[in-house]
């Protein structure tokens, strides 16, 4: 495998999924910005800025609510949009998910039902490098495209904000610029990512493998193949533990083992998966805002779970699997 | 010149059905062989077990490699059109190309770019918009910049306009063919390119049945216009095809068939001439239909 013929596979993929991969999310961020920014705007500009607001019966003047805001107030709440902005875009996450599960289900299936695997396969590059591109098209050029597409929509939004706030008689420009986690919190996401990859490499592995297998209908076999498992197992373990009335713990790894095959490319899932979220960080940020430097750390400690590896290592092995039966499935 | 394709006791079985049954055959360099049969005869089973696209028994060699192992190597000297219509269709002509030239070491790019200002297609179109005949244009466009020592080609030609398939064969000959290539065509459609072919393959129900170059066939095969008074005759020396045109009796003779007759002999009953291949086919393949 050369990295010339990787640079040229991956500009393929994203040239069949440009729709679902950047137009998709990039619709989404625009329609983000448009319509919480625009309903920020739009109230400004309808109602204008109010002098006076009633606070608990009492009319309180607009230079006195300036007033009452302390600059230690002022300075936590450029803190936290600080630390939290990033969290605007994040339905482009949740759609990022969704895309990534079409995606691995098509990518062995579609060129097989549709014959152009025979093209594919007439050029020098070899199944294990073709189905490798997919892989690194889902687990980093998709995630790095919507995290791209996050940051821009939260800037967007956070100047809308700020700018609404500053007509307000609030300057937070200067605060909040200052802030590190303003700049820091792009890396912070982008240093997920090998997390990110870790935990959603058996969904990636299974849904491949599917992808390479199934003669037809690859969502049903992806879907229903797990939760009917989950359903035997479930009838098995109730009719055992009424004949031995031994409780039989089958069930809550049964439950594990198709959560993280069909749900491990939902970002920030790491935490469902393991112990969740600590404690300090929870408490933390009842008053002070979510720690975002802790729950980075915390994500990353996920690593150092047993869990995590096992869960590579049978996406990694799904992967193989995928690849030898790209490389002997007869197409149509 | 050394051998390109190479098999023994090459057999395949579906399930129950045998698809290959046990042939052997051997086709050497700067030869344009026509693989023909029925539909189901096997010939694309054949191509596939060659192309390392399905596993198979017995054994096979292609350009000096086993395309069960070594496939990967195999295809840097190996290329194929499997069907027509099978690009994808999402793809621009602009992209393919460029892909093309990105992943194959031997690909001519002015080849093809010279190849596709002769046609319709504009860099900014989609393989879904194009008709069949336009996306075969772009295949072979693509695959004649590719310098490849073994080209191989399944019914490239199947559902296209004659003024399509004319020209695919004429640019195949013309631009992409000389003495260092080989190419392996498969086609049920034998009069397309019996003028094409250096060696002829017959295949049925598995096995092959006839396997010659096309001087072979024109000195062993022998068509004869039967004069009226002459056809007992001509019938006494088992004729393998007979048929009838414009009320004249027309057969045709296997020279090399044991207790068959000489040309002389041949000759002495009326008019001789080469058969064309498709009337070989037919009187090879009789009862493949029934």
């Amino acid at each position: 495998m050369n990295t010339l013929t990787m640079k040229w596979l991956l500009r393929r993929e994203f040239w069949e999924h440009k729709g679902s991969m950047f137009w998709a999310p990039a619709i989404v961020a625009a329609l983000l910005v448009l319509l919480v920014g625009g309903t920020m705007i739009y109230g400004l500009a309808a109602h204008g800025v109010p002098n006076t607001v009633h606070i608990n019966g009492r009319l309180v003047t607009h230079d006195a609510l300036s007033a009452a805001l302390p600059p230690e107030m002022q300075s936590k709440v450029s803190r936290l949009a600080g630390a939290m902005y990033l969290l605007g875009g994040a339905p482009l996450f949740i759609v990022m998910a969704g895309v990534m599960f079409f995606y691995c289900l098509g990518a062995l299936y579609d060129e097989r039902r549709d014959r152009s695997i025979l093209f594919w396969k007439s050029l020098p590059v070899s199944d294990a490098t073709t189905v490798l591109s997919k892989v690194i098209t889902a687990l980093c050029v998709a995630p790095v495209i919507v995290l791209v597409l996050d940051v821009i929509a939260s800037l967007a939004l956070l100047f809308i904000g700020t700018l609404g706030l500053s007509l307000n008689g609030i300057h937070l420009f200067g605060t909040l610029l200052t802030q590190p986690d303003l700049y820091l919190q792009p890396l912070r996401l982008l240093a997920l990512l090998p997390v990110y990859a870790i935990w959603a490499l058996p969904t990636i592995g299974w849904l491949l493998l599917v992808s390479s297998w199934a003669k037809t209908k690859p969502f049903l076999w992806a879907v229903g193949v797990p939760l009917i498992v989950l359903l035997l197992v479930k009838w098995i373990s109730y009719t055992l533990e009424n004949f031995s009335g031994m409780p039989l713990n089958i069930m809550p790894v049964a439950q594990e083992v198709v959560a993280r095959l069909l749900g491990g490319s939902v970002p920030g899932i790491w935490f469902s998966f393991t112990e969740g979220i600590p404690a300090a960080i929870r408490e933390s940020a009842r008053d002070q805002g979510p720690d975002m430097g802790a729950l980075f750390e915390a994500s990353w400690m996920t690593l150092l779970t047993v869990q995590a590896w096992i869960g590579a290592l049978a996406g990694a092995a799904m992967i193989f699997a995928a690849m030898r039966l790209r490389r002997w499935r007869d197409e149509g | 010149m050394s051998t390109v394709l190479s098999a023994k006791g090459l057999s395949k079985r579906y399930g129950k059905r045998v698809a290959v049954d046990g042939i052997d055959f051997e086709v050497p360099a700067g030869r344009i062989v026509g693989l023909i049969g029925p539909n189901g005869s096997g010939k694309t089973t054949t191509l596939k077990a060659a192309l390392g696209l399905i596993p198979f028994d017995g054994q096979l060699s292609v350009l000096g490699f086993d395309p069960r192992t070594q496939r990967d190597d195999l295809m840097q000297d190996v290329c194929f059109i499997a069907d027509v219509a099978i690009l994808p269709r999402w793809m621009r002509v602009k992209d393919a190309i460029d892909f093309v030239q990105g992943v194959h070491p031997r690909f001519n790019r002015e080849k093809a770019e010279r190849y596709i200002a002769n046609t319709k297609l504009k860099p900014s179109m989609k393989v879904k918009e194009m008709s069949k005949g336009m996306i075969v244009q772009l295949h072979l466009a693509l695959v004649m910049a590719i310098d490849a020592k073994l080209l191989v080609l399944d019914e490239p030609t199947l559902g296209l306009d004659i003024i399509y398939r004319k020209q695919f064969y004429q640019n195949l000959l013309e631009d992409y063919f000389d003495e260092h290539k080989t190419i392996v065509i498969t086609t049920h459609q034998v009069e397309e390119v019996e003028h094409i072919l250096t060696d002829l393959m017959f295949i049925r129900d598995g096995k092959i049945v006839l396997a010659a170059s096309m001087e072979e066939i024109g000195e062993r095969y022998v068509e004869v216009m039967v004069s009226h008074d002459k056809i007992s005759a001509a019938n006494a020396l088992q004729p393998i095809d007979r048929r009838t045109v414009f009320g004249k009796a027309v057969m045709l003779f296997d020279s090399a068939a044991p207790g068959s007759a000489s040309r002389q002999q041949l000759a002495a009953l009326g008019e001789t001439r080469n058969p064309s291949v498709a009337d070989l086919f037919v009187a090879t393949m009789k009862g493949t239909y029934a």
